[in-house]
């Protein structure tokens, strides 16, 4: 894989482990909650090089 | 089948008026939109249900390289102003520039122009010297509505223009135009139109400060700041820009949610001021939520609307509308698909309708650079509103949304009539396609 | 467990739950293998990267099938799927690998150009995964791909593509379209590498003609046609009369645009002694204004919408209740090449190739296109190959 797309692994890394920091922290919003996960969905299939 | 359709839309329709109506966010009003369709076409087997799934959740992946580009480039801009670099660009501006008020407001325009004329996203612009435009604009005695509009006409503008403007690459791309020629039809309306929006709702001084009293209530910037410290992760990524566009063929092609990453690292290593990163990015991502979260729903509609003939319908419409009315029209549809499909317009109504046009003996080169002066207009309206809201929280004006909108009204109107003028009368305008080339 | 975590559970449920289901049709979609049995004309098969190292190991690596004829003549490149969701052109290709044979001068077909496009699909777009040509053993089952390469083999776009040499801007997404990235780099982009590819196979094997398959929308002024540059002009004006007099179907003529860059039939013509060849059929699967984006309009191309539009002059190809099914388009492709190769032949005897056993326009209508592919069960296991 070329190093340059490693590196955009390594950001979808990082945005997925910032969206679940906050999904793990979300105490009130319910629908912010759902949200976060949702955007994680198309994240965690690239991650996986799934799609 | 239009039946069928027009069954699916009207689903589509009430489950966005039922959420609205339960006062969920725009997110959830477009999702309810989304999965009810997706669930009332598969009972008519359009999409299978086994397949709804699928469709919903590759729809989210449309927009996944803009998710990218939005989280970097807001990580970046907030380590640069959390180091104090914004505050100390706005103080500059405002010592040397503060009585020139004509040459404040050209300078702050094409700072707003330069990184959507070369990204073909206004967003960027917006995510990146957005906040320290919106201070500046106030310090001159500019409310933060007008503010809110300003950036929002002329960072939409900054996306129509050259070199590169994303609406006309889809379209040329579509109906097999070659991209060459814009650089005039694009360049001479994005300068006009931004010069008359911020002298328009720029000029008039509405709180009067002495230069003295101004500098004294600006936040005062970390002791170690310097121009090299703001400028370094500035000069990185439009270097990075740059580079591609100067030697192409012999640097990799880093894409703009590495070449923020970059500039992120460069404004973090030069920051005077320790700042925690993981907590800074928990955050920028926690603002950014609403924008993030419209993106792969938006996604998730489209693909949608595609599998089940909505967006078909829709498609068919426009191009049946007789010509005349097709011009009156253009006026809502090209801002109303961009703010439903945000790109995803341009395919949908702007591949069809040039090749409508180009066979009634338009210009299909102008009638598109017309065109795409209006799409940028629909980055304000809901549901997606994406630049508008990215205006509204980068100039932190807390009033309605509809109120920030309402100021944008004069340029907007304008905006429009040149869009729709240039498409009307783009066979005398060829000349400009031509002096371009 | 606090409420808090009971609802946090229910949501992380509901979004595994959707992300198992759409991964594993995702996954079994992009790993999905077609098999082709060579026909009696194969007399090898080599993969692309054969001609550009730098495509080994990758899934952008592809079949070339060779068909030599008994009898030395000219050579012919014919290849599918440059646009993997324009499937007319991957079953024209398999009635020729599967069929033909070759009695003079060489084929050469490669029936999944972009093979990374071919294992994609498209976000917002609302494609179905595959489609299914009836034959008399069985169904037979095809990938519905993307236009562009999968960003998991080619990743990221930049935020304009500089075409090279000419440094055209183009749009950002078609830095992974095959059809913008011609004539290609040996170690550029992917896709580049490519075309750069099949660049070299062309000077390498002095191939005389290139034909590259495509559909276009109906709404397309470009469509049902023959895109050529100047030096194949005469060739495709021959074809398209001779098409239209004996066969009874239109296929104009389009010339290529010189400003437009990256092209198939801009770039193999001015790069290399080759003449291009694109063939267009009408794939109103593809216009916008269209019901919902079944297997059905995909194999059968009939659509409301597109008969009213047609009613009011909006469409450049005729359009009626019979739409355009399949055997239409790929029997269309058939006659076009073979009256190419026919045409071509007559003008340089020395190179000519003559080619028998694929059928024509009428037949593949009367007899549709799965009469025309043979059962892999049957066929020797060494006979067979993936795509």
């Amino acid at each position: 894989m070329p190093i340059i797309m490693i590196f955009y692994y390594v950001i979808c890394v990082f945005l997925a482990g910032m969206l679940i920091w906050n999904f793990i922290r979300e105490k009130q919003n319910k629908e912010d909650m759902l949200l976060y996960l949702i955007v994680l969905i198309p994240v965690v299939l690239r991650i996986f090089r799934i799609r | 089948m239009t039946l069928q359709i027009g069954i699916i839309l009207v689903v589509m329709a009430v489950a966005y008026a039922l959420a609205q109506w339960k006062t969920l966010s725009v997110e959830f009003c477009l999702l309810s939109s989304a999965v009810a369709g997706g669930l009332t076409g598969a009972f008519f087997n359009a999409p299978p249900i086994t397949q709804l799934a699928r469709h919903l959740v590759e729809g989210t992946f449309t927009y996944l390289d803009v998710i990218l580009v939005f989280t970097t480039a807001t990580i970046f801009m907030t380590i640069v102003s959390e180091s104090g670099g914004v505050n100390y660009v706005v103080r500059g501006i405002i010592k040397y520039f503060y009585n020139l008020r004509i040459i404040v407001l050209f300078l702050l325009m094409f700072i707003i122009l330069i990184p959507g004329a070369l990204t073909g996203a206004g967003s960027v612009s917006v995510l990146t010297v957005g906040a320290p435009v919106a201070l500046a604009l106030g310090y001159l005695g500019i409310p933060k509505k007008k503010v809110a509009a300003i950036l929002f006409i002329v960072a939409g503008l900054s996306a129509a223009a050259p070199p590169v403007n994303i609406w006309a690459m889809i379209v040329s791309a579509g109906t097999a135009i070659p991209y060459v020629g814009f650089e005039l039809p694009l360049g001479i309306p994005v300068l006009l139109l931004g010069t008359f929006t911020v002298l328009l709702l720029g000029w008039k001084r509405e709180k009067k400060m002495s230069i003295e009293d101004v500098l004294k209530d600006m936040p005062q910037v970390p002791e170690k700041m310097c121009w090299w410290r703001v400028l370094l992760p500035f000069l990185t990524f439009f270097g990075l820009v740059v580079a591609y566009r100067i030697w192409p063929f012999d640097i990799p092609i880093l894409g703009l949610p590495l070449e923020f990453a970059i500039a992120a690292v460069v404004a973090f290593v030069v920051s005077p001021k320790k700042i925690n990163i993981l907590v800074l990015s928990r955050v920028t991502v926690k603002r950014l939520l609403p924008l993030l979260a419209t993106m792969a729903i938006v996604g998730s509609l489209q693909q949608v609307m595609t599998a089940t003939g909505v967006r078909g319908l829709l498609s068919y419409a426009v191009i049946s509308i007789p010509v005349v009315l097709l011009f009156i029209l253009l006026v809502f549809i090209i801002p109303i698909s961009e703010g439903v499909l945000t790109y995803g317009g341009a395919a949908i109504v702007g591949i069809p309708l040039i090749w409508f046009l180009d066979s009634i003996g338009l210009h299909a080169t102008v009638a598109i650079a017309g065109l795409s002066l209006l799409w940028p207009l629909g980055d304000g309206l809901p549901p997606t509103a994406l630049i508008g809201r990215l205006s509204v929280m980068v100039s932190e004006y807390k009033g309605s949304y509809w109120s920030f909108l309402k100021a944008t009204w004069l340029p907007w109107i304008v905006i429009t009539l040149v869009g729709i003028l240039m498409v009307i009368f783009s066979a005398r305008l060829e000349f400009l396609v031509k002096w371009s080339m | 467990m606090s409420r808090e975590w009971i609802l946090k559970s229910i949501y992380i449920v509901i979004i595994m739950f959707v992300i198992i289901v759409s991964g594993i049709q995702f996954y079994n979609h992009r790993h999905y293998d077609v098999p082709i049995p060579a026909g009696p004309g194969v007399t090898g098969v080599v993969k692309l990267s054969d001609y550009n190292k730098n495509l080994k190991g990758t899934i952008a690596d592809t079949n070339v099938f060779f068909m030599e004829g008994k009898e030395a003549g000219g050579k012919v490149l014919i290849f599918a799927n440059t646009h993997s969701n324009e499937p007319a052109a991957i079953l024209t290709a398999l009635i020729f690998i599967e069929n033909a044979v070759v009695n003079k001068g060489t084929l050469i077909i490669i029936p999944q150009f972009n093979n990374s496009g071919g294992r994609n699909t498209k976000p917002g777009d609302g494609y179905p995964l595959y489609f299914e040509i009836p034959t008399e053993w069985g169904a037979k089952k095809f990938r519905m791909g993307n236009r562009n390469a999968s960003p998991l083999d080619q990743w990221p776009d930049p935020d304009v593509y500089v075409h090279y040499p000419d440094r055209q801007l183009l749009s950002y997404l078609d830095v992974r379209n095959t059809n913008r990235t011609w004539p290609g780099r040996a170690k550029g982009p992917l896709m580049e590498r490519v075309t750069y590819a099949a660049m070299e196979l062309m000077k390498r094997e002095k191939v005389d003609i290139a034909v590259d398959i495509h559909g276009a929308e109906t709404m397309f002024p470009v469509t049902n046609c023959i895109v050529v540059p100047e030096k194949a002009m005469r060739i495709a004006t021959m074809t398209s009369l001779m098409v239209k007099a004996m066969e009874g179907f239109e296929n104009h003529v389009e010339p290529s645009p010189k400003g437009f860059r990256g092209l198939s039939h801009r770039e193999i013509g001015d790069f290399s002694d080759t003449m291009p060849f694109l063939l267009e059929a009408p794939l109103p699967f593809l216009d916008q204004p269209t019901g919902p984006k079944t297997v059905d309009l995909l194999l059968k191309g009939k659509d409301p919408f597109l008969l009213s539009l047609s009613k009011q002059k909006k469409l450049f190809v005729p359009y009626d209740e019979s739409g355009w099914p399949m055997e239409k388009r790929v029997g269309q492709h058939c006659s076009v090449i073979l009256e190419i190769l026919r045409q071509f032949s007559r003008r340089a005897s020395d190179r000519a190739v003559a080619v028998g056993n694929v059928p024509r326009y009428a037949e593949v209508v009367k007899n549709g296109v799965g009469f025309y592919y043979h059962d892999p069960e049957k066929a020797k296991k060494e006979n067979i190959y993936y795509n």
